[in-house]
């Protein structure tokens, strides 16, 4: 009862905090709403005995991520162009046109059948809480899934070097 | 606990709310948070999926998937910031050097 009241505490805060996102006119309050989306997100994770993807969603998404974002806005001082007007008059009914009709596609294909088909796994949730969610993830990165964690490694590295490279300014 | 398909509910709603960010907003850095919320659509559907089907497979993609965000948003931050050097504006309607 406790976990059902949670998840619906948790799913409108995350769906009110996206509309946010892209409903507010202000950049920085689209940033601000984007927060309480993935904390409401991090409250979604911890319904579904996800605790480490839900730690990781608040240090990480909310956390880094999103503090990026609002250095970027406060750096671009996008104040006076708030008020941009859109440049075709149908652009906002088609985009809710398009939001709506991929919305109804999705869910004629959640409801249209059995959705758990798949084989079962190795880990009810009761056997992870026993072990320990992190211990279990940790396990599984650095055995099954440890070329795609290196990969990562440089996928990020690279990334981080793009993004020195691209945003010096040029000594000219 | 709730059922799967509230679960695939909320994240259908929020990939939604994502596409039309993309097609509406204007301003570009608006315009790739709403490329984060449909990853973290994608991340909600993957997790839900996982603990119903007893996988831990569903957190361990979530876990490339937020690498593969952070950093796409250093690089198209940085790509964004460049933007706004050459032109003083990230509308994307004024980046339309490739029209005829």
């Amino acid at each position: 009862m406790a976990g059902l009241f949670l998840f619906y505490l948790m799913a409108v805060v995350t769906v009110a905090g996206a509309v946010g996102v892209v409903s507010l006119p202000n950049p920085l309050y689209s940033v601000l709403s984007l927060i309480a989306a993935f904390l409401g997100l991090a409250g979604l994770y911890l319904t579904l005995n996800a605790e480490f993807i839900a730690v990781v969603q608040v240090v990480i998404y909310a956390g880094a991520i999103m503090v990026l974002f609002l250095f970027v806005v406060m750096l671009l001082d996008l104040r006076r162009e708030e008020r941009i007007p859109l440049r075709l008059p149908v652009q906002k009914f088609t985009g809710a046109l398009i939001g709506v009709g991929l919305f109804a596609v999705i869910m004629k294909v959640i409801f249209s059948g059995s959705l758990l088909t798949g084989a079962k796994g190795a880990f009810p949730a009761e056997r992870v809480s026993e072990i320990g969610n992190t211990q279990v993830l940790g396990k599984i990165l650095l055995t099954d899934y440890l070329l795609p964690f290196q990969a990562m490694g440089v996928l990020l590295f690279v990334g981080v070097i793009g993004a020195v490279v691209l945003a010096r300014r040029r000594a000219d | 606990m709730a059922p799967l398909e509230h679960y695939l509910i909320v994240s259908a709603l929020l990939f939604a709310i994502g596409v039309v960010g993309v097609v509406v907003r204007r301003n570009a850095i608006v315009v790739v948070m709403s490329i984060e919320l449909m990853l973290n659509a994608g991340n909600l559907a993957f997790v839900s999926f996982g603990r119903f089907l007893n996988s831990m497979d569903g957190q361990l993609i979530v876990f490339f998937v937020m690498g593969v965000a952070a950093a796409e948003a250093a690089i198209g931050l940085a790509i964004l910031i460049l933007i706004y050097r050459n032109r003083e504006s990230t509308d994307v309607d004024s980046l339309n050097l490739l029209k005829l």
